[in-house]
């Protein structure tokens, strides 16, 4: 066991001593240009070096402070309360591990949580917007050339939006009653849900189609799509008419799906691709807009069918006779149990 | 118009604000008590909290047709938000609804994804601070709103008509003042817009 862990010692030595000469570097430089030679492929695992360099610095405190473990205390006598020589070798391990980390994580967050990567996606013009709003409802009838899709963000993030405010409004309008979670919870996760989910699903179908389209554009087509959603459920959340509804779901999320299945038919090579994908968007676009109007909607329902004809009321009261038998065993149940108690 | 900004710049870190306040203490002053011209003076000098300044803003919220002043977003003053919220809350609470806490969620919410939206769109940045303070100022007119549905239930036409003209107004102002203060004249519309979403959920609020 000796041997091992001297072999492993020394081992960590010379990478602790190179890893010495980096942090010497980062101290010393201060400048902002890093230095690639020593931080090709093993930079994931500085962590570990770090460790083993924490690691030996402590053992090296631990048999300082031992063989000062006297003296230490009169130290601290003549330093007017400070700690000597362990608190300071603790403080600067301490700040040399938070400056590291520091580094290490301020990088990571300028290059993955840098919002200004979405910047493109959001310059737009109010006339452009309401142009892609109306082109959303038009099938296109060119399908043998790549029809152009903006990659637009701004459009479909406010639609989505918009659509969970028709829903809160729907669902308030028909006092809808969510046991587990609230209103405004299950209106964004159905809303962001669907946007996203369905986007994410519909690119990596597209991917195996070998379809000729990016995820923005994606993202954008069914954001731009949830127009006609957004229309029919704010009428039919006002005006309550069951066939008006099914008008409203063939001709106006018809109108949408076919603009997006041309889209993408466009963009497809080989009749069997392009099924599968037009298939899957049309199924899904149409059946998500079927689900938000029964969904959020079921007390209004309720009502129109009192309303309407002479239909049973969803709740009747009967009256329950409770048979005498079972009222003499319930005596007996219960003058067992408060004899035993 | 520049030298003046000039002229206002060299003095406003040290003179301005105080000997300005003390202008209008004085003027209340005369009338009232003395007392109030040093409360006055301790919340200008301590907390920063400048009467003058607030009015203006609420004045300029209240007028959605008057053209903003850029230089508001340049101070993050946060009172008077706060005074509306609680105002907000305590309408509410009037009507028979205890939701402080939603109040203050949306409006914590609604400042993120508004900096996050204002931040992408415009050329240059804007702070947490300048967004929550003008949507802060903006949400006056919906303590209006929740005043009106102390007196009567907003749940028919004409509540639903008074609250789609007040989200209208809420809207217009904050937008009109970001546009302003961003420069961003062509996308006053792309900005009312999520400003409208964020004021209608506060009216769904007011109203159910």
């Amino acid at each position: 066991m000796a041997a091992p862990g001297a072999a492993g010692g020394g081992r960590s030595g010379a990478p602790a001593a190179e890893w010495g000469g980096f942090e010497d570097n980062m101290q010393g430089g201060g400048s902002a240009v890093i230095d690639m030679e020593n931080m090709d492929d093993t930079s994931g695992s500085s962590f570990e070096d770090m460790g083993e360099m924490h690691q030996r610095m402590k053992e090296e405190e631990e048999e300082e402070a031992e063989g000062e473990a006297g003296a230490g205390e009169e130290e601290d006598g003549e330093f007017l309360g400070m700690k000597g020589l362990r608190g300071q070798l603790g403080r600067q391990v301490a700040d040399q591990m938070w400056q590291v980390g520091k580094r290490q994580a301020s990088r990571a967050f300028s290059l993955y949580a840098n919002i200004d990567i979405l910047r493109p996606y959001f310059d737009v013009e109010p006339v452009q917007v309401r142009a892609r709003l109306l082109e959303s409802m038009i099938p296109v009838k060119m399908i043998n050339f790549p029809q152009k899709i903006a990659g637009e963000l701004y459009g479909p993030l406010m639609l989505v939006f918009t659509l969970v405010a028709i829903l809160l409004h729907g669902m308030k309008t028909s006092d809808t009653i969510i046991r587990e979670g609230t209103l405004m919870g299950t209106a964004i996760g159905t809303c962001f849900g669907y946007w996203l989910g369905v986007s994410s699903f519909m690119y990596f179908l597209a991917y195996l189609c070998n379809a000729q389209i990016t995820m923005v554009q994606m993202l954008s087509l069914l954001g731009y799509g949830l127009f006609g959603h957004c229309i029919t459920l704010f009428v039919t959340y006002n005006i309550h008419f069951h066939s008006l509804f099914y008008i409203f779901w063939l001709v106006v999320g018809g109108l949408s799906t076919l603009r997006m299945v041309a889209v993408l038919v466009s963009r497809t090579v080989g009749h069997t691709q392009r099924l599968i994908l037009c298939g899957t968007l049309a199924a899904l676009h149409m059946l998500f807009l079927l689900y938000l109007h029964f969904a959020y909607h079921k007390v209004v329902e309720g009502i129109l069918d009192t309303l309407e004809g002479p239909n049973v009321p969803p709740f009747q009261r009967v009256a329950r006779d409770i048979p005498v038998v079972s009222n003499a065993v319930l005596n007996t149940t219960a003058k067992a149990i408060a004899l035993t108690l | 118009m520049s030298s003046f900004e000039q002229f206002h710049i060299d003095f406003y870190q040290s003179n301005y604000t105080i000997e300005d306040q003390e202008e209008g203490c004085n003027s209340y002053g005369s009338d009232k008590n003395p007392s109030i011209n040093k409360i006055l003076k301790f919340l200008v000098a301590e907390l920063g909290i400048n009467f003058e300044h607030i009015w203006q803003k609420t004045l300029t919220v209240l007028n959605p047709m008057k053209p903003a002043d850029g230089s508001i977003m340049n101070e993050t003053d946060l009172t008077g938000p706060m005074v509306f919220c609680l105002a907000l809350g305590a309408t509410l609470l009037m009507a028979g609804k205890v939701h402080f806490g939603y109040v203050y969620g949306m409006s914590a919410i609604g400042c993120l994804a508004m900096h996050a939206l204002l931040n992408l769109m415009s050329s240059q940045g804007v702070s947490h601070g300048c967004v929550a303070s003008v949507l802060g100022y903006c949400l006056l007119p919906m303590v209006l709103l929740s005043s009106a549905a102390v007196l009567f239930s907003l749940q028919g036409t004409p509540g639903t008509v008074l609250a789609l003209f007040i989200i209208g107004w809420c809207s217009l102002s904050a937008s009109k003042i970001f546009t302003s203060a961003l420069a961003m004249e062509g996308q006053q519309l792309l900005i009312a817009y999520p400003c409208a979403l964020l004021y209608g959920l506060f009216a769904l609020l007011t109203v159910f």
